[in-house]
């Protein structure tokens, strides 16, 4: 099934990328699951979960590279339609962990349809744009808009508003990427500050607190406010060379809040200092490059926005998650490709990237 | 491959160039950003850093004891348990507050308004007292509750107590909570130290203090102590070993007990003092950690002023006690003989003022004036010497300047001389000026210090002491008497004699196998009233009756002591301030007792 003229033409320096971000990844989750107890040091075992879940994410991704993507292209309205089945089923049977219900219980482990929500909504996007040979009238984003608003709207009310604007961003630079006509931009342009208060009134309240304190946060150092500030103080008090590794006295005497999950890059930085987070964000934009360069080559529409599609879905949880760890973006619960802790979330980042592979090794493939 | 078939208004590459763009710009502006806060602002996050870890706390010294001269304690310290919070740990200070309320049963707008007022005085990170002196029933609950408190500490602080409370209150004085015009002086207190208001407490502040020591303590987010070293250590204040003695003072006490007035005890050889009494007096220990309104109240309203260390602070015509000072003048005249008699009718007239002796003694000289303490020769005396040599005397004898005494407030009382009438009252020194002053009457002034170390020097050879309360006090040398070694032998001679002879004044001193001397003096409050002639001294309103003066010295073998009683509104010297320093020297002298 597998012949070797594909095998030659893995994009090995992908694998490459993303095995040295998951191993930053897996070493900076030790040291930021290890906190201080006296005079010695425990370690809750966070990374080597992290180490498991990588093993079975990279059995996923080997399967999203076996089969010719293009068959995606016929089964991804049944992908999308489960997967709004499932947002709709979690909205009822769904388990409730710390005030959000997002887990369907699957037996054997928690399931998030969000995550794969966000596979779907690529898709389906993917194959909406293939067909499409011109740039977006007006007609055309309101019907893409129509097919990400849906799951969007059923994950908004979970809640996860982090989820639900990812996948509408991701859906969005996919739009952008196609081209959209002139008049219609103008007047999305025109219409967007109106939507703004619109969007207020949909926020609850811990969510605008958010925006507010991002806005000042000093306003409030030891409410909503005391992440941003603890975050930056660890990056900044990291320095030029960093603490050293387990050395972050932020991260390990715990003033440092969600350090395993959205500010793991906190723990990074507090470690490694400038000199490995420059190359940790380094090493982000060559990841994102390389996906770049996979859709360029794709052979066919359909394969260079499925590549787009995993761009702006890395792309946006870097700048989300590092911008509001570096404070210059409001809290908002997304996790760093790689670095942060999550099984689910891991799986589908290697879901993703062995779609990009799986297009990127049939691009000498003649059509059949 | 090429997107589109077609026309579009964008260029199209645009979705690659898109792309490139979004990854450069991500690079470049978490890049600055980066730079930004790692390198530029670097040690100013590092100090953020490290202020989230490092705590730092005081570690009070012990105030420096207070022993008395065979070492007996007379103030210690106590431990007590004071409740503070560190602001920057509390995550919700008005909660907080109002919880320390509701465990101190405090009102919470006064525990708000204390916080807010002492915000200042307290670094960031500090503990800063909310509440002092906790009950033991608010200790448990509060040792409970606090760890549901972040910020809520229970800090140890030693606390004052005088162990002989009101016998030694003047001398001691007391500790209480620094103002905020103390902390903004001392930078050394901090708001809830206690500072020496009063006495001994006062005077000697800063040797008692000690230095505070530091402890540095790195903790978790969640205040937990993960580690701690001391950085400097606490020196303890100095120990202070006084020259009173116990036993006498608290004999001295007793005797005074239900009197107004001082009781002063002085080793006369050495100027240290023994005992030094002012009654009525007060517990110093409710000061400590606050004296209650009402009791303040009661305090300075109370006619007979407890707070008043009578024997530095209060001043008295000396009355006849001045004739000491009078005949060691006169003794000192060339012209004048210790034999030469004027004769006492009972009165002398001066003008159309009649001045009166209080009996009529007949022939009298030098010594039987001093024995008998007849008016009549020293009205003439003090026409004969004059007040600028009277007063000159005065001065060289002691008085009319402070003693110099180891306590706060001392006054001077006062010596009048012409020129002091003149600003004062701006008038002239007249002829009846003299014969007041002769008898230690009208403008003049003492405290009982003043003529304990007075008599102290007749007693010991012509040595002025400062009076020392401390015993390892630097010997300061003694000021001479300026007075000829034979009018201080005749006027200690004389002392005796008051005492031993059959019409002495002071003969209710007499003490077999004991040398002691006395004079008797009584300064009138008023002029004088029939009534104060009557033989009962209850027929007199109590504010208008005489202050009583005993000043008398007592030798036996080495030991030499000076003592001088005055009891306020007492009538008579002899009658209110004799027995007094009679009982002393039964107790000085038959009771056994440690000081030879």
């Amino acid at each position: 099934m597998v012949d070797r003229q594909l095998f030659l033409h893995i994009n090995w320096s992908i694998l490459a990328i993303v095995f040295l971000l998951f191993v930053a990844g897996v070493l900076n989750l030790y040291s930021a699951s290890a906190f201080r107890i006296g005079e010695g040091t425990a370690i809750t075992p966070f990374y080597s979960r992290q180490i498991m879940w990588g093993g079975i994410s990279i059995l996923a991704m080997v399967a999203a590279m076996l089969f010719d993507y293009r068959h995606l292209k016929n089964i991804s309205w049944l992908i999308y339609l489960v997967v709004i089945a499932c947002l709709i089923a979690v909205l009822f049977w769904g388990r409730t962990i710390s005030g959000a219900q997002r887990w369907l219980d699957l037996g054997f482990f928690n399931f998030q349809p969000s995550e794969v929500a966000k596979i779907a909504v690529v898709l389906i996007t993917s194959v909406f744009l293939a067909k499409i040979n011109h740039p977006l009238g007006f007609r055309d984003i309101i019907k893409a808009l129509c097919l990400v608003l849906i799951p969007a709207y059923l994950i908004a009310s979970q809640p996860d508003l982090g989820s639900a604007l990812l996948l509408v961003f991701v859906m969005a630079g996919m739009l952008v990427y196609q081209g959209i006509k002139k008049n219609t931009l103008k007047t999305i342009i025109f219409t967007m500050p109106l939507l703004v208060p619109l969007g207020w009134i949909f926020l609850k309240d811990y969510q605008k607190t958010r925006l507010l304190t991002f806005l000042n946060p000093g306003q409030d150092p030891l409410g909503s406010g005391y992440h941003v500030i603890q975050s930056q103080i660890a990056i900044g008090s990291g320095g030029f060379w960093g603490k050293g590794f387990m050395e972050g006295t932020q991260s390990q005497l715990r003033f440092l809040p969600e350090k395993h999950t959205d500010f793991a890059f906190s723990v990074f930085g507090e470690e490694w200092g400038f000199i490995g987070s420059i190359i940790l964000l380094f090493l982000f934009c060559l990841f994102l490059y390389q996906i770049f360069l996979s859709s360029e080559e794709a052979k066919d529409k359909f394969g260079a926005m499925l590549c787009v599609g995993v761009f702006f879905y890395f792309f946006w949880q870097v700048l989300i998650n590092i911008g509001m760890v570096l404070g210059l973006m409001p809290v908002v619960g997304i996790p760093l490709p790689f670095v942060s802790y999550g099984g689910t979330s891991l799986l589908v980042n290697f879901i993703m990237i062995g779609l990009v592979l799986n297009v990127s090794m049939r691009r000498y493939m003649f059509k059949s | 491959m090429s997107l589109f078939k077609g026309k579009s208004i964008f260029n199209e590459k645009f979705g690659s160039y898109f792309l490139i763009f979004l990854i450069v710009s991500l690079f470049c502006i978490f890049s600055v950003r980066l730079w930004y806060l790692q390198v530029y602002k670097a040690s100013f996050y590092s100090q953020k850093a490290q202020d989230n870890l490092q705590r730092r706390q005081l570690i009070y010294a012990p105030r420096g004891l207070f022993l008395d001269r065979h070492g007996e304690l007379l103030a210690v310290n106590e431990p007590s348990y004071s409740l503070t919070v560190i602001r920057e740990d509390c995550p919700d200070i008005q909660a907080t507050l109002d919880q320390i309320s509701m465990w101190t049963q405090t009102p919470a707008d006064q525990i708000h308004d204390d916080f807010t007022r002492g915000r200042s005085m307290v670094r960031s990170f500090e503990n800063q007292i909310i509440a002092a002196n906790l009950s033991f029933d608010t200790l448990t609950r509060v040792e409970t509750e606090s760890p549901y408190w972040p910020g809520v500490k229970i800090v140890v602080q030693p606390r004052r107590r005088y162990l002989q409370g009101e016998v030694l209150s003047h001398v001691l004085g007391y500790v209480a909570r620094a103002s905020e015009e103390e902390l903004l002086k001392d930078p050394e207190l901090r708001l809830g130290d206690n500072v020496g208001k009063q006495g001994l407490e006062f005077a000697l502040e800063q040797v008692l203090r000690g230095q505070k020591g530091l402890r540095q303590m790195e903790v978790d987010a969640s205040g937990r102590i993960l580690h701690e070293e001391v950085l400097d250590h606490p020196v303890p204040g100095q120990n202070i070993q006084l020259s009173v003695d116990l036993g006498i003072q608290q004999k001295a006490h007793e005797l005074m007990e239900g009197k107004s007035g001082s009781l002063v005890v002085i080793d006369a050889d050495a100027g240290q003092v023994l005992a030094l009494v002012s009654a009525p007096g007060y517990d110093n220990n409710e000061f400590v950690f606050g004296i209650s309104h009402q009791n303040w109240q009661d305090l300075l309203s109370n006619p007979h002023h407890p707070l008043q260390n009578r024997s530095i602070q209060s001043t008295y015509p000396p009355g006849s006690v001045f004739k000491l000072v009078m005949a060691g003048l006169a003794h000192n005249q060339p012209d004048i003989r210790v034999s030469d008699r004027i004769f006492c009718s009972g009165s002398v007239t001066l003008g159309n003022r009649v001045f009166r002796c209080w009996k009529g003694h007949g022939w009298v000289d030098m010594t039987k004036s001093l024995v008998e303490s007849c008016d009549s020769y020293y009205y003439q005396l003090g026409e004969r010497l004059g007040v600028d040599r009277i007063s000159e005397f005065a001065l060289n004898s002691g008085f009319g300047r402070p003693t110099g005494i180891d306590l706060p407030h001392e006054r001077s009382g006062l010596i009048p001389t012409r020129d002091w009438k003149r600003q004062r009252f701006n008038d002239g020194w007249r002829g009846g000026d003299n014969f007041n002053l002769a008898i230690g009457q009208g403008f003049i002034l003492v405290t009982p210090l003043q003529v304990a170390r007075f008599v102290g020097a007749i007693a010991n050879g012509g040595s002025l002491y400062k009076p020392s309360l401390l015993l390892e006090e630097k010997k300061v040398d003694p000021e001479p008497l300026s007075w000829s070694e034979a009018s201080r032998n005749f006027v200690y001679q004389t002392m005796i004699e008051t005492v031993e002879g059959e019409r002495g004044t002071a003969r209710r001193l007499y003490k077999e196998g004991v040398i002691v001397g006395g004079k008797t003096g009584t300064s009138q409050v008023v002029g004088l009233l029939p009534q104060h002639l009557e033989d009962d001294p209850e027929a007199v309103d109590y504010w208008l009756r005489h202050h009583g003066w005993m000043a008398a010295f007592a030798r036996k073998d080495d030991r030499t002591y000076s003592i001088v009683a005055l009891v306020e509104h007492g009538g008579s010297g002899s009658r209110a301030a004799g027995p007094v320093v009679r009982d002393l020297l039964d107790y000085l002298f038959d009771e056994p007792h440690p000081f030879q």
